[in-house]
Order: structure tokens, then sequence, then C-alpha cells
């Protein structure tokens, strides 16, 4: 409860433009979002780049926040901020479509990018499709509830519990082999 | 990361799934989530976070100018048309006539109005008043027995001549 009231101090602080307030909500959620920015793209970069994007935004749009889960609105947001990502990496695959040909068909052996895909997790997690990939990201790094995830992805809640049970076994699975 | 919004898991698999299979789900969710308690993903540099932080402050600065400068140009746009209302309002009370007090302009000069010698304000009227004195003369001559040479006809041609002089004069 006193954790809430703080939180409850600290959002209309942030509404109010107090930096202060801003920074406390940095200390709270970075370490969590980087994970989740991290799980999903494998990529310290991309994640500092997003990261740092999410708290930007997160000054834009802190006025629109009207009560309810923070967090699950936050990772709404942060959600949201990787589409994007992904659709702008869409473009700009398309455009270098021929760039990226020329570099796979070479004698030189793709690299893990820059030592990122350093841990068995991240790479076991490579092998699932997108969708899948954030739905446990949402599960393990948002703390939001199936209930909050349904509606963040505009499903059932079963679904929501039967995928993520299906892609939380595949991953053991991959991990266990 | 343990705290799931006091999340009931066993429960709500129960809802879609029979007793032994939402325990094997429970039990499989809690196993993965093992694994990512085992394997931590990598915390953001202290650089990023205070980056971050610094971003932010500038950004709220810019911000706060901005929504300075909008309420200056607020309070102006407001102030102008407090203004020009007020402009407004006071040209249309001025308009309005004065209660209670009205004024008549008179036709005739004031010179006229104020004098008294009608005959000669008015020629017509001089005219008029010049040939009845002629004419009373006339009368008085007649009466008094003088001759002017016309005998009964010239009385009756006076009075002829009083009648129309008399009748012009009521036309008009």
């Amino acid at each position: 409860m006193a954790k809430s009231n703080d939180l409850a101090r600290i959002i209309t602080g942030c509404k109010g433009g107090d930096a202060k307030c801003f920074s406390e909500i940095v200390d709270m959620y970075a370490s969590r979002c980087y994970g989740y920015f991290y799980r999903l793209t494998g990529n310290n970069d991309i994640s500092d780049e997003l990261l740092s994007e999410l708290f930007v935004k997160l000054v834009e749009k802190i006025g629109s926040y009207m009560g309810g889960s923070f967090e699950s609105w936050l990772f709404k947001v942060a959600s949201n901020i990787f589409h994007d990502h992904l659709r702008n990496k869409q473009r700009r695959k398309k455009l270098l479509e021929v760039q990226i040909t020329e570099f796979e068909s070479g004698t030189i052996e793709p690299k893990q990018s820059e030592g990122e895909l350093t841990d068995k997790l991240q790479i076991q997690l490579g092998r699932m499709d997108e969708d899948t990939r954030e739905l446990i990201m949402l599960r393990f790094y948002s703390q939001l509830s199936f209930k909050e995830i349904a509606q963040k992805r505009s499903e059932p809640i079963g679904t929501t519990l039967a995928k993520t049970h299906r892609a939380l076994k595949k991953l053991r699975e991959f991990m266990e082999g | 990361m343990e705290n799931r919004n006091s999340e009931n898991l066993r429960e709500l698999f129960e809802k879609f799934f029979d007793a032994e299979q939402a325990e094997n789900c429970v039990e499989d969710i809690q196993k993965a989530e093992q694994i990512f308690r085992e394997h931590p993903a990598p915390e953001p540099d202290d650089m990023l976070i205070a980056n971050i932080k610094a971003e932010i402050a500038m950004r709220l600065q810019a911000s706060r100018a901005h929504r300075f400068r909008r309420i200056i140009y607020e309070v102006l746009g407001a102030a102008a048309v407090i203004l020009f209302v007020a402009t407004v309002s006071l040209q249309l009370f001025e308009k309005d006539p004065p209660t209670g007090e009205v004024v008549y302009a008179s036709l005739i000069p004031t010179a006229i109005w104020e004098s008294d010698d009608i005959a000669a304000d008015d020629e017509d009227l001089a005219v008029f008043t010049a040939q009845i004195e002629q004419i009373e003369d006339e009368v008085m001559a007649l009466q008094s027995g003088e001759d002017t040479g016309n005998g009964d006809s010239t009385i009756v041609e006076l009075e002829m001549e009083l009648i129309e002089i008399n009748g012009d004069f009521w036309k008009g």
C-alpha cells in the first residue's frame, strides 16, 4: 500500500514536470525495461536506444496516463516502441536488401552481433517468433497479470494462457535439449 | 519479480483446463520462469541511466519554456479580446439615445420666430398688408363722400377686391 502511495506521489510529480520524480521512475523501472528490450532484441546498443526512447516518450506521454496499473501502461508504451523499432528495421532491411544478400552470400561467416548472443537463454529465445518472444517477455519482465497481458494483446485470457504455457514449455525444452 | 499482482495461477488455469492439466501448466510456467531467474539479462549501464536522466531534465526545461511562452500568448490573446469587446461595447452604449430628454428642432428660423415685425418677415404678407391698407384708404374716402369718379361701381369693385384678397390670404 505504501509502495502504491509512493508510486502515485511520484506519478503526480511527473505530471507536474518534476525531474526528480522522473529520475525515481527511471531508477525503479530501468532494469526491468532494459531486460525486456534486451531479451527481445538480443543487442545491447539497440536496448540502450530503446530504453532512452521509452523514458523520453514517458515525459511526453505521462499526461495521458489516467490511472490503473502503471506498469501495464509503461510496458504498453515499451511494447509500442519495440514494434516501431521492428517496423523501422523491416524498412531498412528492404532498402538494403541487395547489400544484405551480397553480405550473406559472401565467404564471411555471419558473426554473432558484437558478442551479444552470449547466454544460452538469449540464443534459445532467438529461435522463437517475435510474437511468442514478446509474450514471454511481457510475462516475465512487465510483472503484468495474465488478465492485463490479455487486455494489452486484445485477446481472450484463455488464449493468452494457452500461448504462454506453450511458449514457456517450448523454451524449457530448448534449454534442456 | 515474484509478485504477479497476487494472481492465483492454479485457479486461473482451472477455469480452462481440468485440475491435473492446470497443475502441469502452472508447473511448466514456474520452471520456465526459474530459467529466467537463472539467466538474468544484463543491467543497463550507469552512464546510460545518467544520460537518460539528463535528457529528461533537458526536455522538461524545454517543455517548461514552451509552456511559459504559450501562457504568455494566451494571456495576450485574452487581453486583446477583452480590449476589443470593451471598445465595441463602449461604442454601442454611446450610440444609445439619452432617456427622458427629447430634443425638437424648429422648422422656422429663430430670427423670424422671435421677430415681431411680421410684415418684414413675409413678403406676401407685406404685399397683402399694403393692399389692405390701400383699400381701407379708398373705403374711408368713399365713406367720407370723396368722389373717385366711378360712382357705385367703384364700391362694388372694392368690395369684390377685398373678398378676393381675403380669400387669397387664407388660401396662403
